[in-house]
């Protein structure tokens, strides 16, 4: 099996030769190809160059398109700013205030050189990997993305105490979104993993997750042309998973590492794709034996479930991450060797 | 239900303006003096320990307390002569963000829970070099420098701050709190980075500064 066949043979619940790893090597593509991040996270064949040393070296089952949220925000008018071993951040947020999204009109994202960044990466990785890997890009809920426009801080304060113009900016969001991520679908994404820090249980309250979050997905995800993978982000979503389970789109979720695995199934049902694994942070941190060691007891756990994906939880592999440690990951599926459905 | 209790609800629920509602008609009877002593303090002590694990509470919610924190302080802050609603002051405190990380919303949290305390806060903002830390805290006379940091790499910065204290000959006598999301995460980074004491929630950083205060003060004093 290829990876696009094994990730097939996942959302169908088929027997795999091997269960399918996925970690988040976004970022690490820039270390293994020795490549100043402002150039990764700005040119397009600098970007696809990392990840063919990243599918050379780990033969990960899904490559990911850049995650580099800040980037939308500097699409918006944000100040970048460029960092050594991470992505880039937002230095300045577009805008201040919530009056300012009166005026404040989304950038194009079929002229917008940052956005068009994004989808550029993804038509080339697509073109040149597209039939035997799937090829994802993560983009936060609608919900989230206000938080790159205006900051958290002014977003929160919005959307909990002044509920009338936190849906006047989704009024404004929710266009612009659909057709940011329709363009990855067409330019070649095989998913979309939304990250749902406003659905987490250590962000968002039950009542803003039923009564703002979910109620935006439900619209926006429906008129979304592909599939879709809603996230954890490094932050746990058991809590609030069974409010997440309707959505349309949604083919698979990938949770927290702190996310009970039997019990996200238990909510999501045997039909969705389950992903779950180490947190990204940590991964560097531990040697590539507890990496195999506390990775073998996740696939115990879930030895009996045909749609599980090893991953990694929260956002890309930490630069430092010694390589065995990834390696180790493939280890441990190898361990187990062929599922059967 | 007790006006801490009903004011713990109101938070639970996002509901800013009931609890100043609250607060007012309180008010009205006791006096806005005495909300401080009476009504505040207690709240905040109740909510860190209800709030003592991250499974307990969530960011929105941490982020209305401090609101409804925020509110309290302005209607008494007329009433003082100093910040802290005339409680005894306990002194400067020098709070930031480690070099390369802008992410503020912790800090903000922190430097209203330490307000609310009595702390005299001097918040440097984000992205603040090693140097500048140990320069405010020189200049301002603070016994804690509190780090917030979300990220690894940028937690991973804080060491420099750690080697700027020792380097001066300041070990012991600044004491070098951190927090963020990172250190929940990863285990024994704190020590890692070389602090002297992080805690779990923004409401708890009040009484792990002044945990590391009387750190210094018996360093000092030899005591």
């Amino acid at each position: 099996m290829n990876s696009m066949e094994r990730i097939q043979a996942t959302l169908a619940g088929k027997p795999l030769d091997r269960r399918a790893v996925a970690p988040v090597l976004g970022l690490y593509g820039a270390r293994l190809t020795n490549c100043p991040l402002d150039r990764y996270y700005a040119d397009p064949v600098a970007y696809v160059r990392g990840q063919a040393a990243v599918r050379e070296m780990f033969q990960p089952d899904i490559l990911y398109a850049p995650l580099a949220f800040a980037s939308i925000g500097a699409a918006f008018g944000g100040e970048l700013v460029h960092l050594d071993t991470m992505p880039p951040d937002l230095r300045t947020p577009a805008i201040q205030s919530i009056q300012q999204w009166n005026t404040l009109m989304p950038p194009d994202p079929d002229s917008h050189p940052q956005l068009l960044y994004f989808r550029d990466a993804i038509r080339l990785l697509a073109e040149r990997f597209g039939s035997e890997v799937p090829i994802v890009i993560m983009v936060p809920i609608p919900t989230e993305l206000p938080d790159m426009v205006m900051g958290l801080e002014g977003w929160l304060e919005t959307v909990l105490f002044n509920p009338t113009a936190a849906q006047r900016v989704m009024d404004k969001v929710i266009p612009f979104y659909v057709r940011l991520v329709n363009g990855f679908f067409a330019a070649g994404a095989s998913f979309v993993v939304m990250p749902c820090g406003f659905a987490s249980s250590a962000i968002a309250t039950r009542k803003m997750v039923s009564l703002f979050t979910r109620p935006v997905l439900l619209n926006v995800l429906a008129q979304l042309n592909g599939p879709v993978i809603l996230q954890s982000m490094g932050a746990p979503m058991l809590d609030h998973l069974d409010l997440l389970t309707d959505v349309p789109r949604v083919s698979a979720f990938m949770v927290d590492q702190t996310d009970d695995l039997a019990r996200a199934r238990a909510v999501i049902g045997p039909d969705s794709v389950l992903f779950g694994g180490l947190d990204c942070t940590n991964i560097g941190r531990m040697t590539a034996a507890q990496v195999e060691e506390q990775s073998r007891a996740i696939l115990e756990d879930r030895r009996q479930d045909p749609r599980f994906v090893l991953g990694t939880s929260g956002p890309d592999v930490a630069w430092h991450t010694p390589p065995e440690n990834i390696h180790a990951l493939r280890s441990a599926v190898d361990f187990f060797g062929k599922v059967t459905a | 239900m007790d006006i801490q209790a009903l004011l713990i609800e109101r938070i639970h629920r996002g509901d800013r303006s009931g609890a100043h509602a609250l607060l007012d008609a309180w008010a009205a009877e006791y006096g806005y003096e005495h909300i401080p002593a009476e009504v505040l303090d207690p709240m905040l002590i109740q909510l860190g320990n209800e709030w003592s694990t991250s499974e307990t509470f969530t960011l929105a919610q941490m982020y209305v307390a401090a609101k409804v924190t925020e509110d309290v302080l302005d209607k008494v802050s007329h009433l003082f002569k100093v910040p802290g609603e005339g409680k005894p002051p306990k002194g400067p405190v020098v709070i930031g963000n480690s070099e390369d990380d802008f992410h503020a919303l912790g800090r903000h949290l922190v430097g209203t829970f330490l307000r609310a305390e009595g702390w005299d806060v001097h918040d440097l903002g984000n992205d603040v070099p090693a140097g500048r830390f140990v320069d405010m805290a020189q200049e301002v006379g603070a016994r804690v420098i509190g780090v917030s940091a979300m990220m690894l790499t940028t937690a991973l910065h804080i060491k420099k701050v750690r080697e700027e204290i020792d380097r001066r000959g300041l070990t012991g006598l600044i004491q070098l709190a951190v927090g963020g999301s990172v250190f929940n995460v990863c285990p024994g980074l704190a020590e890692e980075v070389g602090a002297d004491g992080t805690v779990a929630n923004a409401l708890k950083a009040a009484e792990l500064f002044v945990r590391l205060g009387e750190q210094s003060v018996r360093k000092e004093t030899g005591a």
